[in-house]
């Protein structure tokens, strides 16, 4: 129940086009619920395994075809950011600079919702795969059959499970970005008080918080704690700001 | 069930490999460049050495794409892996038997989308459900062997201990995509339609557009063809374009080809397909492929999806003066750490899971082969160990085990039941009495006991 009820909120708080694209995991509660735990039968079985199915197919469309649109978006923020830099060297006067200075704000605040979409995706590919793991469970509790293991084992081999193409190019966006984004020194943080109710507007920005934060829930540590829970998550020094905006 | 066992090790050896090897991976975009980046932006030492720098390190691929180099960290993979290439180079016969496991565990992950639908195979009505027929898989392996023996420099495995790590991983993942691909290029494998799989055969009839070629591409050699098949076929997919993987590489192909013919405009989706010669890549995906690429470079803002609605949403970002403001890439450093530490925790996160999977593999293979040793002993021998707690357990046992003793796979399931059990009791905290009594009966209670029984009263 609480895990539905978080999958529930991160699927609010996430970007619309995304929001038809998380586990059903309602549904696929409603069905093991269903299912006879004295004598499961093939046919059930099949049904359930044949709706878990289709939800990794959504989940594999939907994930693979936003790598690709990442990848490309990539390539053509690093041309744009070449571009600003060439820019500059050509130019020299007032008003080419001015245009160059908007130029460099939006490619930084592009690349900065750039990778906090990528790590949105990663977190996408997450719970999922939790619940997925979550719902398995339950089967395997309520029909005492072992559904779970083996298939869990090609969960993993997914294309939406596997993220390490995502995970580079998120990396190679925070390279990227430590050097457009300029430098400051550190006093300035104490000021973004402001700054940070503008950032928490931002979908991209809100979704992110509402992704930790369920990920802190998540694994506070349950009743259910066994062999195969996730530790307890920690992040002592996350100042997480909150997602309400407060207009000036 | 069967090839399960099988499983193992390749897999687990591919998921170190590819997560190491991504956590590993320091690829360089824009290596040299200054830290210090002033606000006037000046000019930085070689902004135009950089993408060149990155075509360098792709295009030195086709020619030495080292199937297995690696850092002596994953050297367990290579002795798999390059035993299995060196299978394949050598004789067919030898690898489709061994790959019989092999195939299955090259990690491809719609092979594994296609074991899904068989999972539910300990139902013994259904023998034919009963995962690869040998067949199928040799079909498999014989495409995957054209398109793996067309990469002809894979057998060239040199310990190219690079940058190219980060390369191999994305190949890597190619490879183990191009395999699935093949898969579904036999036919043979609809005809093992038990009624509770998926049947299959629409994502096969998809798939044989890409019939892979044995001449190997030159150019865009680095992106072999990700095929991403839904295996979720029916009637809905049934005229569905084969969803592909891109990496990096390819879409760099891609953009070369692009600009050969004159730039995203000009360019048409045959014409970039004849460009990249990239085997297994369809019109369709090029097609799509275009669209976006078109959408994206001449609406970089719609794209960037966020900004079109932060715009309207946020008020506090009126003009752009605003957005060179201190304020405004603080709020941006804010966001990064945010999202920074996301992604961290995903990453860790996900790493876990693996692990807890594996080691859950592990175990129950223990508990199979600890089963499989002391149903060998009983057989072998009429007295049996301990039988008087075995007989004190008996009633518990008979009460515990209601399903019908004869069935292997019901006592598979139990004896995974036990061991999950036994598990959960390793890590609860606290432990219920109730569990403790039901672990001890169904370990002790396990088929040996019920053989002996059996034994006993024969004797």
């Amino acid at each position: 129940m609480k895990f539905g009820k978080r999958l529930k909120k991160q699927v609010e708080e996430s970007l619309p086009e995304w929001r038809d694209k998380f586990l059903s995991y309602k549904d696929l509660k409603k069905l093991v619920r269903l299912t006879s735990a004295a004598q499961p039968c093939s046919r059930v079985e099949a049904e359930f395994v044949q709706m878990l199915n289709a939800e990794i197919d959504k989940f594999n469309a939907f994930f693979v075809e936003q790598e690709e649109d990442f990848i490309i978006r990539q390539r053509e923020l690093q041309e744009r950011i070449k571009r600003v830099m060439e820019d500059d060297g050509t130019g020299g006067s007032q008003p080419s600079e001015m245009e160059h200075a908007k130029e460099m704000s939006r490619i930084r605040k592009d690349i900065v919702n750039f990778h906090g979409e990528m790590v949105l995706l990663e977190n996408y590919s997450s719970i999922n795969y939790t619940g997925l793991a979550k719902i398995l469970k339950k089967y395997d509790k309520r029909t005492g059959r072992v559904l779970r293991l083996p298939f869990i084992e090609k969960v993993l081999k997914q294309p939406f499970f596997t993220t390490d193409l995502v995970s580079e190019m998120v990396k190679e966006c925070e390279r990227t970005i430590e050097l457009v984004l300029p430098v400051a020194d550190r006093g300035q943080s104490e000021q973004g008080g402001k700054g940070e109710l503008v950032a928490a507007e931002q979908s991209v920005f809100r979704n992110t918080i509402a992704a930790l934060m369920t990920m802190q829930e998540l694994r506070k540590g349950s009743s259910t704690y066994g062999h195969f829970s996730l530790p307890p998550l920690s992040l002592p020094d996350l100042q997480l700001p909150s997602p309400i905006p407060i207009l000036q | 069930m069967e090839t399960h066992s099988a499983l193992p090790v390749g897999n687990l050896n591919m998921q170190q490999f590819c997560n190491s090897g991504s956590s590993g991976v320091m690829s360089s975009s824009l290596p040299v460049l200054p830290n210090t980046l002033e606000e006037k932006f000046p000019e930085l030492p070689d902004p135009q050495h950089v993408p060149l720098e990155r075509e360098i390190q792709r295009n030195p691929l086709p020619s030495q794409r080292p199937l297995f180099s690696s850092p002596s960290g994953f050297s367990p993979d290579l002795t798999f892996s390059s035993t299995l290439a060196h299978e394949r180079h050598t004789n067919n016969t030898p690898f489709v038997s061994r790959s019989l496991n092999a195939g299955v565990s090259l990690p491809s992950t719609y092979l594994s989308n296609m074991e899904i639908f068989q999972v539910p195979n300990n139902f013994p009505k259904d023998p034919t459900e009963i995962t690869w027929c040998p067949d199928s898989v040799q079909g498999m392996l014989n495409c995957s062997d054209g398109v793996i023996m067309g990469n002809n420099q894979i057998q060239n495995s040199s310990n190219k201990v690079s940058n190219d790590l980060n390369k191999q991983n994305e190949w890597w993942s190619d490879i183990m995509n191009v395999d699935w691909k093949d898969l579904f290029d036999d036919t043979t494998i609809s005809e093992s339609q038990p009624k509770v799989v998926y049947p299959p055969a629409q994502s096969s009839s998809n798939i044989s557009k890409q019939q892979p070629q044995t001449d190997q591409s030159v150019p865009c050699h680095s992106g072999e063809v990700c095929a991403v098949t839904g295996a979720s076929s029916s009637a809905t997919t049934a005229a569905a374009k084969p969803r592909m993987r891109w990496t990096p590489e390819l879409h760099e192909c891609f953009i070369n080809a692009v600009n050969q013919l004159g730039g995203s405009e000009k360019a048409t989706p045959k014409g970039v397909l004849n460009i990249m010669k990239v085997e297994g890549l369809t019109i369709y995906h090029v097609k799509s492929h275009l669209q976006k690429y078109r959408t994206a470079r001449y609406k970089p803002d719609s794209l960037e999806g966020m900004s079109e609605k932060t715009a309207t949403q946020s008020e506090e970002l009126p003009s752009l003066d605003l957005k060179t403001g201190i304020d405004f890439t603080e709020a941006l450093r804010l966001q990064m750490e945010v999202q920074k530490r996301l992604h961290e925790q995903l990453e860790i996160q996900r790493n876990l899971q693996l692990r807890i999977e594996e080691q859950g593999k592990y175990l129950q293979m223990m508990f199979e082969k600890q089963y499989k040793s002391t149903m060998d002993k009983t057989h072998c021998s009429s007295t049996v160990e301990k039988p008087t707690t075995i007989s004190s357990d008996q009633t518990h046992s008979t009460a515990k085990i209601d399903l019908p003793e004869a069935q292997n796979s019901s006592t598979d399931s139990k004896i995974t039941e036990g061991f999950r059990q036994v598990s959960n009791k390793w890590k609860m905290s606290e432990v219920e009495p109730s569990n403790e009594k039901e672990t001890d009966a169904l370990t002790s209670s396990l088929p040996p006991s019920k053989h002996s029984r059996i034994n006993d009263e024969d004797s």
